[in-house]
């Protein structure tokens, strides 16, 4: 392992912080819209007397809606019609993968609740792959509240930028 | 969805998890990216990931942490809150592909199970071929509607 991914500027991403808040509520159409998206027919999410019946407020939304976080962040498309956050890394001579997530939910989202996300790199790590490619491993955890402080949900990432360049050993 | 559901004490160590089945078309992904503000050409554009030496638009890995969920409500009802979920994703997913989410029961406490589960991409004879994400888990609050950060309604 020569560590050549993790340069003084990855390794300055430790820390990292970005916050995004939603202009608006998120309302009672976005759940809506993505429980369709995802073929899911809850009616917690579309009948709000149901969901009344079961002890909510009113409808909520598929848990996981809350991390996509594009709808929060406010950022104009790039090059490739993405929206959203990212850490604007670019790697040379690697390609990126992802890794896989973990998510703790707090509670359901409620259509008045207005999200605060904020972004975080958590650790970025040099290791290597079982064929002996060098491999960046970034972690990072968003957290989502609402702007009265709410926790509502936390999403932790991997992603992982592996070396193209042949084995090591 | 099932008009009932199972309590708490009727869930044991090892019990299988009604399976749940989608296909993703590219109209699925493009109402999905709509949902999700996710417009990155990859997820609908066929002459970008041709261009790319895909197969074809790639399915958003997120989109097996919400077939996962669901799956857990759909089994478990209103009555219960998916409080943690985790997955490890495998193999990527492309249009048209047809997943299966599995799960077993591998741990019962006192207000909650442990769920173990997989997302697997179907061949075409309807066998298990790659797998697109596992280990998942889930850790599922049974007999409340809501997490433990909710407050009482209005």
């Amino acid at each position: 392992m020569t560590g050549s991914l993790l340069t003084e500027e990855v390794l300055a991403l430790r820390g990292r912080t970005v916050t995004y808040t939603a202009p608006e509520p998120f309302g009672a159409v976005a759940g809506r819209y993505f429980g369709m998206a995802v073929g899911d027919d809850n009616p917690l999410y579309s009948d709000a007397e149901y969901a009344r019946e079961q002890g909510l407020a009113g409808v909520t939304a598929p848990l996981t809606l809350i991390c996509e976080t594009n709808q929060y962040a406010g950022l104009p498309m790039d090059e490739e019609g993405y929206p959203g956050h990212t850490w604007g890394l670019d790697l040379p001579g690697t390609r990126q993968v992802r890794g896989g997530n973990s998510y703790t939910f707090h509670r359901r989202i409620r259509p008045d609740d207005r999200v605060v996300a904020t972004w975080t790199i958590d650790d970025v790590a040099a290791k290597t792959t079982g064929s002996g490619k060098e491999m960046l491993v970034i972690t990072s955890t968003a957290r989502f509240a609402t702007v009265e402080g709410e926790p509502l949900a936390e999403n932790s990432e991997t992603i992982i930028f592996v070396s193209l360049e042949g084995s090591q050993r | 969805m099932s008009a009932t559901w199972p309590d708490l004490a009727s869930i044991s160590v090892g019990d299988q998890v009604p399976e749940l089945q989608r296909t993703f078309r590219l109209v699925d992904m493009v109402a999905y990216a709509g949902a999700t503000w996710d417009f990155h050409r990859l997820h609908y554009d066929t002459e970008y990931v041709a261009q790319k030496q895909l197969p074809g638009p790639i399915v958003d890995g997120q989109v097996y942490g919400a077939l996962l969920v669901q799956m857990l409500q759909d089994w478990l009802g209103p009555q219960s809150f998916v409080h943690t979920l985790s997955f490890t994703f495998r193999n990527l997913v492309f249009a048209g592909e047809t997943l299966r989410c599995s799960g077993e029961v591998v741990g019962v406490g006192e207000d909650r199970i442990e769920v173990r589960m997989s997302v697997v991409v179907l061949e075409e004879d309807g066998s298990e071929g790659r797998v697109a994400a596992a280990p998942c888990s889930a850790t599922v609050l049974v007999g409340r509607p809501d997490g433990p950060g909710a407050e009482a309604p209005a």
